[in-house]
């Protein structure tokens, strides 16, 4: 395999052994080559310098004390949990935005329940495709959120433009993280409608993306 | 920045500490820079795990720990800046988990999961930590706190990383910290930041392409090329 100085850059984004071989043997002859090579390489050695795996002999039972605490204080928590529990605990209230997620809250629990009655005769496989009701649910759910949505980044907007505060500077990347989350969401579930997983993780994530633009919106309270 | 930390003589081999939970996780130093050889698929046993938390049995989070949490404290460091912090965001990782079992559905590994929940526990730590310091009115930067470091790990190169790895995006610091320190493939990645694997591999790619502009300037940028 021959290559030159321009296949570097594609080499180091996606390159086989074989076409990493070939680069390493092009810079052989190539000191401009070799150089950015040794660079790109140093970069992961470099990276060693960020780990540090040494343990805290009190780390673990500190956890598992606070395991054990939890269960016993919700034994059955963990049955009652919907798709939504990992997500972090909402903010202090912000009365409009407040009311409009109570009616999305009603709609999701709706949809939350729909799925999980018993469904006789059926196998597990089943709960994890929408049926039709629901999938309507899941639709007027989404639709609700995209115009909350619509509604405070519009709001936000001049604080995330501009941002002050390293606070707001950092809620307008997670807030392009999410985008991109949302549109490859967007994408796979268009593909497949009634996956009930990837529609019920874009809500989750529309849920997130309102409650970050709440949070923008409170900074200015 | 300047050129400091590349060129440094850190090159010798930084060898993984021996401890007895935890993971190998460094990748072989023959890979530096390239592609990573792909580990064997532990999927039954990703999936024994997560039965076993879900039975709510604590030897399984045991075995979570066992396994991970070293590296899972090791990425909250870097994301958060000081080890206490970290631990607050591990073991508040472990009690999500906890909560949560019941609804995860084997979509993407139980593990991969896990770190999804972590990445965004730290984010969330982070948030409240500007929160709290804009409510006291403290607009200086963020400041971590000093923090022991690893034996033989150069105190000046680290701290350029570190700085540089601001700098990024946290998609581009997020891909770095998890395929460059972290050892994870690229699929994996792609389950914890709900991205797809082409887009891990570019974000990687960016992000070593502006820490190589920050840590170590081309010494000759009008080089041309053959
Ligand atoms: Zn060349």
């Amino acid at each position: 395999m021959q290559v030159t100085c321009n296949d570097r850059d594609p080499i180091f984004e996606d390159g086989t052994l074989a076409e990493w071989a070939a680069l390493e043997a092009h810079a052989a002859t190539c000191p401009l080559c070799a150089e950015e090579v040794r660079a790109w390489k140093s970069l992961s050695v470099a990276a060693g310098e960020l780990r540090d795996y040494s343990d805290s002999p009190s780390f673990w039972p500190r956890i598992e004390r606070a395991l054990a605490e939890e269960a016993a204080r919700n034994p059955r928590r963990a049955e009652r949990q919907g798709w939504f529990s990992f997500l972090p605990s909402l903010s202090p209230a912000w009365p409009a935005a407040l009311a409009g997620a109570l009616v999305l809250i009603l709609t999701l629990s709706a949809a939350w329940i729909y799925l999980r009655r018993p469904v006789d005769g059926r196998g597990t496989e089943d709960q994890s495709l929408l049926k039709s009701k629901a999938l309507k649910e899941v639709e007027s759910a989404e639709t609700a959120y995209q115009r909350s949505i619509d509604k405070l980044a519009a709001e936000a907007k001049p604080q995330l433009e501009s941002p002050a505060t390293p606070l707001l500077a950092d809620y307008h990347e997670k807030l392009l993280v999410l985008d991109s989350a949302i549109a490859e969401l967007r994408a796979q579930a268009g593909m497949n409608p009634s996956n009930a997983q990837l529609r019920y993780q874009l809500l989750a994530m529309y849920e997130e993306k309102q409650h970050a633009l709440e949070e923008v919106l409170e900074t200015k309270r | 920045m300047g050129t400091m930390g590349l060129a440094l003589p850190w090159k010798a081999r930084i060898s993984s500490m021996p401890r007895e939970r935890g993971t190998r996780v460094e990748p072989s130093e023959h890979f530096a820079g390239g592609p990573r050889p792909a580990l064997g698929e532990a999927s039954s046993e990703d999936a024994a795990l997560a039965a076993a938390c879900r039975s709510g049995d604590l030897r399984a989070y045991d075995r979570l720990y066992t396994l991970h949490g070293a590296r899972m404290k090791n990425l909250a460091r870097n994301v958060l800046g000081n080890p206490s912090d970290a631990e607050d965001a591990v073991q508040e990782t472990f009690l999500k988990v906890q909560r949560s079992i019941a609804s995860f559905r084997g979509q993407s590994s139980f593990v991969t999961w896990t770190y999804r929940i972590l990445i965004n526990t730290c984010y969330d730590a982070r948030r409240s930590r500007l929160r709290k310091k804009e409510v006291a009115n403290d607009d200086s930067q963020e400041t971590p706190r000093p923090e022991p470091r690893a034996p033989g790990a150069h105190p000046s190169l680290r701290m350029a990383l570190e700085r540089a790895l601001a700098k990024l995006t946290q998609h581009q610091r997020d891909v770095f910290l998890l395929y460059e320190v972290e050892g994870f493939r690229h699929a994996e990645i792609a389950g914890m930041l709900e991205m797809t694997e082409t887009a891990s591999k570019n974000t990687l790619f960016q992000a070593k392409k502006n820490l190589r502009l920050m840590l170590e300037p081309p010494r000759d940028s009008a080089a041309e090329t053959r």
